[in-house]
């Protein structure tokens, strides 16, 4: 990995809704024809597809591990095709085998498409899946374990050691959904955004999570096109450049999770992905932070030095991070305001990345984006990969 | 979406042992809360490995815990659980520090969920799920 070795050039998008009309190769063919086209290169300019592995999709998961992307789009120049998969961090490691690609001359052009279709698949699976994906099977799931349990104990601890209220932590929301309403790839988008009376009057799932501080899950579907760095300053166009990465494992089951190592690892990959572009905390212009759930936002806020230890959610309360605040952050409203497409909302935030760098993000356009702080996580939460993006090498 | 109520599968879900896993599971039909231990580097291991996590060694054995524990974070869960799940809502999961330092999820029981709090004192007990001896944990009795 290096400074500077990449850029994203062009991107495309479905958005995001719930739209079991639509199969999951019509959204690939549209996003990934958007991206191309955007990229102001020729489809047969790309030499590489990397996918973001398509969860609970084994049939789709076969069909583009196998080949079939370059095909279907006739990518007559293309030399290679493959998939990437660590959940929710999928996009970040197709990210990182494109620059392998791109730097090792395999592929000058790589596309990165994904899609995930919930609406098709039959209920009793989608409901086993996300309530096994991510946790063990023997230590773990037979006691009753939903993603939703797992977040809200993390959020329990987090409540009963900083003093964080309710109100506080829906705020989050709130704060989310500001941006999705005003995203017109966002399911929510042109809908009130919903107060933090009204996230709390929603039933509780698992204390003390509610159901509006969950997630619903949709379909869409987004695709970017990367070239070296150096190929992207050439064209002379709004492009984004990679300036720096860093990652830390945590662990794969819950149970395991310590949180403070968590924290650290949050603090750690900032740090070192900033300098490694060489810059500070003081030049980003957005906190592009993607963690799926409500809680890790004011988790990251602390471990990013932006709010006070336990003054986190606070900070969201005072509406700081809502559109219109003076810290932009997570401008696709993160999986609570985007809706959740699986391992696509990690997608989806680099194409908002991009997006933003690109002047392209319309009335969400964070005012002269230079800098963009993106993270993913995998699984239900076992790594953090803190990225740096620019406008300029 | 519509749910045909022949698809669900409404089995509780039992453990997915290991050969080196068997033991604790054959303990706990015993009443016994086995935890695994290196002889080689003094490590307490959880979940139970094949080998050491900290040493690799294979010298590794089983001995019994005291069943006592805090509850370090908790949830009572009241909804979108998958319905092998659904007959036991709400209830309440947990993570729980045992005095022999490490932690395991479990769920909490024979008390009302508002009477749970973090920091409580648990102890072990066990309930049958499907041929297999759960550990869950209760409030000290005092």
């Amino acid at each position: 990995m290096g400074r500077g070795k990449i850029a994203i050039i062009g991107i495309g998008e479905v958005p995001t809704r719930i739209m079991p009309e639509r199969t999951r190769w019509d959204i690939i063919y549209e996003s990934c024809m958007e991206a191309v086209r955007d990229s102001g290169l020729d489809k047969n300019d790309i030499e590489g597809v990397i996918a973001a592995s398509p969860q609970a999709q084994q049939r789709l998961l076969s069909e583009i591990s196998f080949g079939k992307i370059p095909e279907e789009l006739g990518l007559k120049g293309c030399k290679d095709n493959t998939v990437c998969n660590a959940g929710g961090a999928s996009t970040s490691n197709c990210l990182r085998l494109a620059e392998q690609w791109i730097t090792s001359g395999i592929a000058k052009a790589v596309l990165i498409p994904h899609v995930t279709v919930h609406s098709t698949i039959p209920l009793p699976d989608l409901i086993n899946f996300f309530a096994t994906a991510g946790m063990d099977l023997q230590w773990e799931y037979p006691f009753g374990t939903t993603y939703n349990a797992i977040m809200a104990m993390m959020a329990q601890r987090y409540m009963n050691e900083t003093g964080t209220t309710p109100e506080d932590l829906a705020s989050v929301v709130t704060a989310l959904r500001s941006w999705s309403s005003r995203d017109p790839n966002s399911m929510f988008y042109g809908r009130d955004v919903p107060s933090v009376e009204k996230v709390l009057s929603s039933e509780i799932l698992s204390t003390p999570l509610h159901k509006r501080e969950g997630n619903i899950l949709a379909d869409g579907g987004s695709a970017m096109v990367v070239v070296s760095g150096e190929d992207a300053k050439k064209m002379n166009r709004p492009v984004a450049y990679k300036l720096g990465e860093s990652a830390r494992y945590f662990s794969a089951c819950p149970v395991l999770r310590d949180f403070e190592k968590v924290a650290e690892g949050f603090r750690v990959t900032a740090e070192e992905a900033m300098a490694e572009a060489g810059i500070t905390k003081d030049d980003i212009d957005l906190w592009n932070v993607y963690v799926a759930y409500p809680l890790g936002h004011p988790l990251m806020a602390e471990a990013l030095g932006i709010a006070p230890i336990g003054e986190g959610a606070k900070y969201f309360a005072q509406g700081r991070m809502s559109f219109g605040g003076d810290i932009p952050w997570s401008t696709i409203g993160d999986a609570p305001g985007r809706g959740h497409t699986g391992s696509g909302v990690g997608a989806a935030t680099y194409v908002e990345t991009a997006r933003q760098l690109m002047e392209k993000a319309g009335i969400r356009q964070v005012k002269d984006c230079k800098y963009v702080y993106q993270n993913t996580a995998g699984g239900s939460g076992f790594n953090n990969i803190a990225t740096i993006w620019g406008r300029e090498l | 979406m519509s749910i045909n109520l022949d698809d669900l599968d409404t089995k509780k879900p039992t453990p997915v042992t290991q050969p080196w896993t068997e033991e604790f599971w054959e303990g706990a039909k015993k009443g016994k809360l086995l935890i695994q231990t290196c002889k080689d580097c003094g490590a307490k291991i959880f979940y139970p490995r094949k080998y050491c996590p900290e040493c690799w060694s294979a010298n590794l054995e089983y001995v019994e815990a005291s069943g006592k524990a805090k509850v370090f974070t908790y949830t009572t869960t009241y909804g979108m659980v998958e319905p092998k799940f659904m007959g036991d809502l709400p209830y309440t999961l947990a993570l729980v520090d045992l005095e022999e330092g490490i932690r395991m999820m479990t769920r909490i029981v024979e008390c009302k969920p508002e009477d749970i709090s973090i920091g409580m004192d648990v102890e072990v007990t066990f309930e049958e799920v499907e041929g297999f001896a759960l550990p869950y944990f209760k409030p000290v009795t005092k």
